[in-house]
């Protein structure tokens, strides 16, 4: 039992009290409050105490919550019409059993208008009481449901920044870092402007900038400067730009995004390293660009990965037309980017 | 006590900086660095280093890959620069691993670790004929899932063709090896052949029966059953008697 279910323990008890005792005020002030006025009066407040505690019950295990709106309401009204019709039957039968013993006198009994009369007050305080509660519960779920798919989208905010950020290239650039200034201080103190350039622009991009062809090879370099220095002479850059695209847009990221993918899938996994080569040149009206490395591409098209649907899940996002693909060349892979201007 | 200690890194630098922070020890002892996966393998097996400062990933295959391929189990202190996936792999207790750029203090710390084990161990890999004592690990590997077990643990292990399956900590690994060679490697005090294809570890032994014929029926602690031949009967006689 939760701490919501105890509560609604504690409150529905006092709701039936509550009505129970209306009741004897009620004929109090008609000045009949006789036994029999008694024996109604608890038989109304036992019977919607029982009927809400089990329209509540039932409500939570067949969690009639999770379909909200218009079949929770209908389910709940239901709920509320039989509850109204067993507590009717519970007074009619309490009366029945104590005129039985003699301990009261029903008097005459009430005609179907009268009994109709009765039932709807009951519908109206029972139906009161379920929307209260009901209510609130629908709007702290809703509240619940809400902070839920804040905390999920944080979530996913927070590995899109991981995955920024590559953990594994900034560590080992660090690590290099540390050999490098007792073997070159120089080449140290640039490294180090070039890893903040590298991180300052991972961080700073808006999903919805776009950048020329010149400024995205910036970063680029940045990036295969300090790459050079973690694999040394297993990297060798080939650079082919078309002076007339250096204009050109594109979404930011991706040119780097592409570049990553070729040094983690290709150079890193080859012993003896290879050519990473960059070219970028016009297609029409459009920019295309493309990424060779010296790696295979996966037998398996399961384990084409992450990297890959994010690269497709951008263009598609930002701009209608461009196109992403990946095949297996003569000795390594080419990822081809083209992108209309 | 000097450590003989060996660098595996693919990146120059990565082992420089290791070579760098490893000479602020004067017991420990560079013997040689390598920067891929065979490589490492015959370098090692050629030069027996006590201690080996492993990178996880490299080109073409991984530190694991490394140590599957050796005659012997080297202390190992793992290296990796972000890796959270490739050290789940590994179940146990005795390892060490070191996040790139190593923090000074935590290299201490796991070289000290290294030195205490140094201590209580047996097996010494410079020597060609060493054989294994209970302290003494073995690397061992199935799939996806890496152990390094000390000998006290085994209770027993059971040929099957080219491959021996060894039974420790109420599990089970794969060896590509004939029981003959690893037999040789093992203190023969530690362990007994009850059968054609069977090694027990005589301190696993907590029942024993007398079989049809002339044999033993062996019960062992972790509930395992193990009988011991005919010809085997009377040197296990011997053993206990001793």
């Amino acid at each position: 039992m939760t701490r919501t279910d105890l509560r609604f323990v504690l409150w529905n008890g006092l709701y039936g009290i509550a009505y129970a005792m209306f009741n004897v005020l009620f004929f109090a002030s008609f000045g009949v409050l006789n036994t029999l006025a008694w024996v109604i009066a608890s038989a109304l407040g036992i019977g919607v105490w029982i009927a809400s505690s089990t329209l509540r019950t039932l409500a939570q295990r067949r969690h009639w919550f999770d379909h909200g709106g218009f079949q929770l309401t209908l389910r709940l009204l239901a709920m509320v019409l039989s509850g109204a019709t067993f507590t009717s039957l519970l007074v009619a039968s309490l009366v029945s059993l104590a005129a039985l013993y003699g301990v009261v006198d029903s008097g005459p009994a009430p005609n179907l208008g009268q009994q109709f009369g009765y039932w709807a007050n009951i519908v109206i305080i029972l139906g009161m009481w379920t929307a209260l509660w009901a209510g609130r519960r629908s709007f702290h779920l809703r509240q619940m449901a809400l902070l839920r798919a804040k905390s999920d989208r944080s979530a996913l905010e927070l590995d899109a920044l991981r995955a920024r950020l590559n953990a594994h290239f900034v560590f080992n650039a660090l690590n290099n870092l540390r050999a490098l200034i007792n073997e070159d201080t120089e080449r140290a103190r640039e490294m180090v402007t070039r890893l903040s350039n590298t991180l300052r622009h991972a961080l700073d991009y808006g999903a919805g900038d776009t950048v020329t062809l010149a400024e995205e090879l910036a970063v680029v370099d940045d990036y295969l400067a300090i790459e050079s220095v973690h694999y040394e002479e297993r990297l060798r850059v080939r650079r082919d730009i078309a002076d007339d695209m250096l204009r050109a847009r594109l979404p930011p990221m991706l040119l780097q995004l592409m570049v990553e993918n070729g040094i983690k899938h290709g150079i890193a996994r080859t012993p003896a390293g290879g050519e990473l080569s960059i070219s970028a040149h016009r297609h029409g009206e459009r920019l295309c660009i493309e990424i060779t490395n010296p790696g295979q591409l996966p037998e398996d098209t399961a384990h084409r990965g992450v990297g890959l649907a994010y690269v497709r899940g951008r263009i598609a996002d930002t701009w209608p037309g461009a196109q992403f693909t990946l095949e297996a060349i003569a000795d390594g892979v080419m990822a081809r980017l083209e992108i209309p201007q | 006590m000097s450590v003989r200690t060996f660098i595996v890194d693919d990146t120059r630098l990565a082992r420089q900086e290791m070579g760098t922070l490893l000479a602020a020890h004067a017991d420990i002892h560079v013997v040689g660095e390598a920067d891929d996966v065979p490589a490492a393998r015959s370098t090692i097996e050629a030069l027996r280093p006590d201690l080996v400062m492993l990178d996880i990933q490299m080109p073409s295959g991984t530190g694991f890959d490394v140590l599957d391929g050796l005659s012997y189990a080297p202390f190992v202190i793992f290296t990796t620069a972000y890796d959270q996936f490739a050290l789940k792999a590994f179940e146990l207790n005795a390892l060490d691993y070191l996040v790139k750029p190593v923090v000074p203090e935590r290299l201490a710390n796991a070289l000290s670790r290294v030195r205490e084990r140094l201590e209580k161990r047996v097996f010494d890999p410079a020597k060609p004929t060493a054989v294994l004592g209970a302290n003494d690990h073995v690397f061992l590997r199935d799939g996806e899932r890496c152990w390094f077990v000390a000998l006290a643990e085994i209770s027993h292990i059971v040929v099957d063709g080219n491959s021996a399956a060894v039974h420790f900590r109420n599990q089970k690994a794969m060896l590509t090896r004939s029981l003959s060679t690893l037999e040789a490697r093992l203190d023969p005090a530690l362990f007994f052949r009850a059968n054609r294809k069977t090694l027990v570890s005589l301190s696993m032994i907590k029942a024993i029966d007398l079989a049809v014929g002339d044999g033993y029926e062996l019960t062992l602690k972790n509930g395992s059953i193990v009988e011991v031949s005919r010809r085997q009967a009377r040197e296990l006689r011997e053993r206990l008697a001793l």
